[in-house]
């Protein structure tokens, strides 16, 4: 074979595996989590499987656990459908009631146990002013469901 | 030149000074964001450096294609100042991430797609200075570097609306909101104007930078001309 073939051939399979990397790579980093929806839709789809998810934490359903250092709540999109979530480790600075949250960790039963808790704030930014406006508005869409 | 000295000369000193008065804004006079607190203040670093990033790298585009047109090396120099310059706000802005993300996120770093395709565009960029170093030909230099430098502007429309394309840890935009039409930054104007007079200093440090970069690139290409005549 010549020098330049298997240079060729190289390349094309160095390319290859390349793009069937990116590809891969691009679908989990372009679905960085599911949604509620979709994981009680096909639940033997996530089961056993180490998933993230996002949602909101759903009022008055978070209990914490001082002495075993376990978080639990529900984390929910519509407010009808969520799922619990159970959370080793300590309560992050900015995680609340209503606010948004990606966990990882897998489906065990109708149950999402997580190792990892992260808050995704929102692009809304206020003042102290502002605040109680915006507590009265979110009261008024929770009661509104 | 007398007059791009002293061009140089006023934008070195009006940066300094307005970086040193939007710190003291910043730190001093502005109230503390309801939901995040104190890590907020951050913002006034980060998004003044994202937003100088895509301009430096804008500006890398625009003068990439102007040497490909004309082959001017005066534009190559140009680009090759800003690709330098955009590169150190690109690190700067995945530094300020990372420490804004711990305290509000519970991580400096995750795979989504609005950070992994910042980390991208400063790969192409690392890539954009090998390639240059790997070249001994000035005018084949030129001509590669152009090629990447174009391609590699590509990736920030690609940041910019990843936000909205794809699930991301990353919120979306705040300062470039859009409702129904009508730009609507979402903060109140006690936040969101010393953030416009952040980048406003910021993107004078910039220029100022640029220039400065831009003017040793020419007089460092001038010298090898003049070596390489004298060796002959």
């Amino acid at each position: 074979m010549k020098t330049r073939t298997k240079f060729v051939i190289g390349g094309a399979v160095i390319l290859a595996v390349i793009i069937a990397l990116s590809v891969q790579g691009l679908q989990e980093m372009t679905v960085f989590f599911y949604t509620p929806q979709e994981v009680l839709a096909s639940p033997s789809k996530f089961e056993d499987k180490t998933i993230r998810i996002g949602a909101l934490v759903q009022k008055g359903s978070v209990e914490w656990n001082a002495k075993a250092i376990q978080l639990s709540f529900n984390i929910t999109e519509d407010g009808n459908e969520f799922i619990p979530v159970l959370y080793d480790g300590v309560k992050p600075d900015l995680f609340r009631e209503g606010q948004g949250v990606v966990v990882e960790g897998k489906m065990k039963g109708l149950r999402f146990e997580a190792n990892q808790l992260l808050v995704k704030h929102s692009e809304e930014y206020t003042v102290e002013t502002e605040q109680k406006k915006n507590k009265e508005d979110y009261y008024k869409s929770i009661q509104a469901q | 030149m007398g007059s791009m000295k002293k061009i140089i000369l006023y934008l070195e000193w009006g940066s300094i000074l307005g970086l040193l008065s939007c710190g003291l804004w910043v730190f001093l006079k502005l109230p503390i964001e309801t939901s995040q607190g104190f890590p907020q203040k951050i913002m006034y670093l980060h998004v003044p450096s994202v937003i100088t990033t895509y301009l430096a790298f804008f500006v890398v585009f625009v003068y990439s294609i102007a040497y490909l047109w004309k082959r001017e090396l005066m534009f190559d120099q140009i680009a090759k100042a800003s690709a330098e310059v955009g590169l150190v706000f690109c690190a700067l802005v995945l530094i300020t991430g990372a420490i804004w993300g711990k305290p509000t996120w519970g991580t400096y770093w995750v795979w989504d797609a609005r950070l992994t395709t910042t980390l991208l565009l400063f790969l192409i960029f690392m890539g954009y200075f090998l390639l240059r170093m790997s070249v001994n030909d000035r005018d084949k230099e030129a001509r590669l570097a152009s090629v990447l430098g174009i391609i590699g502007f590509l990736d920030i429309p690609i940041i910019h609306k990843s936000v909205e394309w794809w699930r991301t840890l990353h919120q979306p935009s705040t300062l470039f909101k859009v409702d129904s039409g009508e730009a609507k930054p979402s903060m109140p104007p006690e936040l969101l104007y010393p953030l416009l007079a952040s980048t406003l200093v910021m993107l004078a440090f910039y220029l100022y930078l640029l220039l400065l970069r831009y003017q040793t690139e020419k007089r460092t290409d001038r010298l090898n001309q003049l070596l390489a005549e004298t060796q002959v």
